[in-house]
């Protein structure tokens, strides 16, 4: 169990520059969003941009419209803009990918021609998985809070903590959904940038799938299968609790990728 | 109980077999010389026993525990140094040795590791430095440091020269002695011949994952020929009949060139009223056997 410590000690401080500075620059994005939230809001613009859409857009977007037409609304976008969850999503997967990198460089045949057993090594990755999730949402809420103290105009509402907790709940699962994804592909691979590529083109895929079938109703059949169906940012801000079942869907799809690396890695051939 | 037991290892990869139905073992405080060309399959039983690589048939004990089902235990008496140093060129050379010390059971004791460090002349300012400054050299050194630091009753070698200038090839050799003198079993792959002839007590050879030979150093090599040259104080025309074992490589009328198989009685004999005005005797070389083996037909 100590080497498990050690190893994740020595992962952590490589990783640390990464984690930090994206986090940072996360945090910062919570904040900038926050300043132009309050410049829309100060010169009166989310009224002017409700107003200028068409009534029969107003009816079809229904309360959806004055949630998001909003200072609460356009914080709120800081936990699900595309930028953010594929920023997201891409360090779950280089940290996922950490075994497959360790393999690559032959560095895993030091560790493992020590007395540790294989299954530490998947351990750890997810320890570090686990830690770097919390750090990352840690720093985004920071960076909304720090925005909210310092910029955020009097006498307007501000997004509640429970939803911003939601929006991170969601989006953290969703993160290690996919770093559980990465790692079953990693934990099967020789090559970190050929597992990084299918685990980025899957993501993608999903995404897509995800996204067509909210817009189209035959692909919605299918639609299930992906991940980000499973985090619904537009529901929560509207109003919506949390669905449990989306956290279920997730974490379960994490195990199962942790899992499937715990078997795979325990099984494979270690060659570079 | 034999440091390292190899008993009928086997390992396909689809249609290749890279090491087949190998039989091997290792006595306690012998150095045993694993050679064979690239290719062979010296680093696949290498792996093998580390439990790195998962053998097709067979089985590996290492002190009598197998690689695989009691492969902690069985590592747990292990320092292995790999072909190629893969570690995070982020860490310091320190941190190297720290994070290889933490995971292994037995304690690493610091007089131990300034005593390597010592003999292979890494300096703490140099164990301070990041490896991405590091040469081949020095990522040698430190791998020879992280293999012999904890004082492991096995070590396991892949090419450990490689790199090395030769006054530390020179620091290893006394290392190796060092760790045989206080009954330490090493198991090294060398492409080196020299560096067999000189430090190992018994070489296996390995060809296209078979075993050709398993055989001490000394008997190897008194399969080789010694060569003789024969110089004649007058034109010396050569025989047509030479003792069984001889065999002229390269005649002129004042010089010979021979082979010569066994004992030279036969043909000191068979020169005696010759104009000899000189004779040279190379001793047998290790590496005219091995290389023998190394080519496709031999014996």
């Amino acid at each position: 169990m100590s080497a498990t410590f050690l190893l994740l000690r020595y992962s952590l401080k490589r990783f640390r520059t990464t984690v930090l500075t994206m986090g940072l620059l996360l945090s910062g994005f919570q904040m900038i969003l926050i300043a132009v939230a309050r410049s829309i809001q100060t010169s009166g613009g989310f009224e002017q941009l409700s107003a200028l859409l068409p009534p029969f857009a107003r009816e079809l977007l229904g309360p959806s419209l004055t949630s998001f037409m909003s200072f609460a609304g356009i914080v709120c976008v800081g936990y699900f803009h595309l930028a953010v969850m594929s920023s997201l999503i891409a360090l779950a997967v280089t940290i996922a990918t950490i075994p497959t990198s360790e393999i690559e460089t032959g560095f895993i045949d030091l560790i493992l021609a020590r007395p540790l057993a294989r299954h530490w090594i998947v351990t750890r990755t997810i320890a570090a998985l686990l830690l770097s999730t919390l750090v990352m949402l840690a720093l985004m809420m920071g960076g909304t809070w720090t925005g909210l103290q310092v910029l955020a105009p009097k006498d307007v509402p501000w997004p509640s903590w429970k939803l911003v907790f939601s929006l991170a709940a969601n989006l953290g699962l969703l993160m290690l959904a996919w770093g559980g994804v990465g790692l079953a592909i990693g934990s099967a691979s020789q090559r970190r940038g050929v597992a990084g590529a299918i685990g980025g083109l899957l993501a993608l895929a999903a995404f897509l799938l995800d996204y067509v079938g909210r817009l189209w109703k035959p692909a919605e059949s299918v639609a299930w299968v992906s991940p980000f169906r499973y985090y619904s940012p537009f529901e929560m801000v509207m109003g919506n609790p949390l669905p449990a079942k989306h956290l279920l869907v997730l974490g379960c799809i994490a195990a199962a990728g942790f899992g499937t690396a715990y078997a795979v890695f325990a099984r494979r051939d270690i060659s570079h | 109980m034999a440091p390292i037991s190899i008993r009928g290892i086997t390992k396909q990869y689809g249609r290749l077999r890279a090491v087949s139905n190998l039989h091997l073992d290792a006595a306690e405080g012998e150095i045993l010389g694993f050679l064979g060309l690239n290719g062979a399959g010296k680093t696949t039983t290498i792996r093998i026993l580390l439990d790195l690589l998962r053998p097709t048939s067979g089985e590996a004990l290492i002190f009598g525990r197998d690689c695989r089902a009691e492969g902690l235990q069985a590592r747990a008496s292990i320092g292995y140094l790999p072909g190629e140093m893969g570690i995070y060129s982020d860490l310091t050379g320190q941190e190297v040795l720290d994070l290889l010390a933490g995971l292994d059971r037995q304690t690493v004791d610091k007089k131990r590791r300034r005593e390597l460090q010592d003999r292979l002349e890494f300096p703490d300012s140099d164990l301070r430095r990041r490896l991405r400054v590091y040469s081949t050299g020095m990522k040698r050194k430190l791998g020879l440091i992280q293999a012999f630091q904890a004082d492991p009753r096995l070590l396991i070698l892949d090419e450990p020269t490689e790199g090395l200038d030769p006054l530390m090839q020179q620091s290893f050799y006394s290392l190796l002695a060092d760790a045989k003198k206080r009954g330490r079993t090493v198991f090294m792959s060398s492409h080196v011949l020299s560096e067999v002839d000189r430090v190992c007590d018994r070489i296996a050879i390995l060809r296209n994952g078979e075993l050709v030979l398993l055989s001490t150093v000394e008997e190897t090599r008194s399969r080789a020929a010694r060569r003789v040259r024969v110089s004649f104080a007058e034109d010396t025309s050569a025989p047509r009949d030479l003792p069984p074992g001889s065999e002229i490589v390269q005649a002129n009328p004042r010089l010979w060139n021979l082979k010569v198989q066994g004992p030279l009685g036969s043909l000191l004999r068979a020169m005696s009223g010759l104009a000899v005005r000189d004779i040279e005797i190379e001793e047998p070389r290790l590496e005219d056997v091995v290389m023998e083996y190394y080519h496709e037909g031999a014996e």
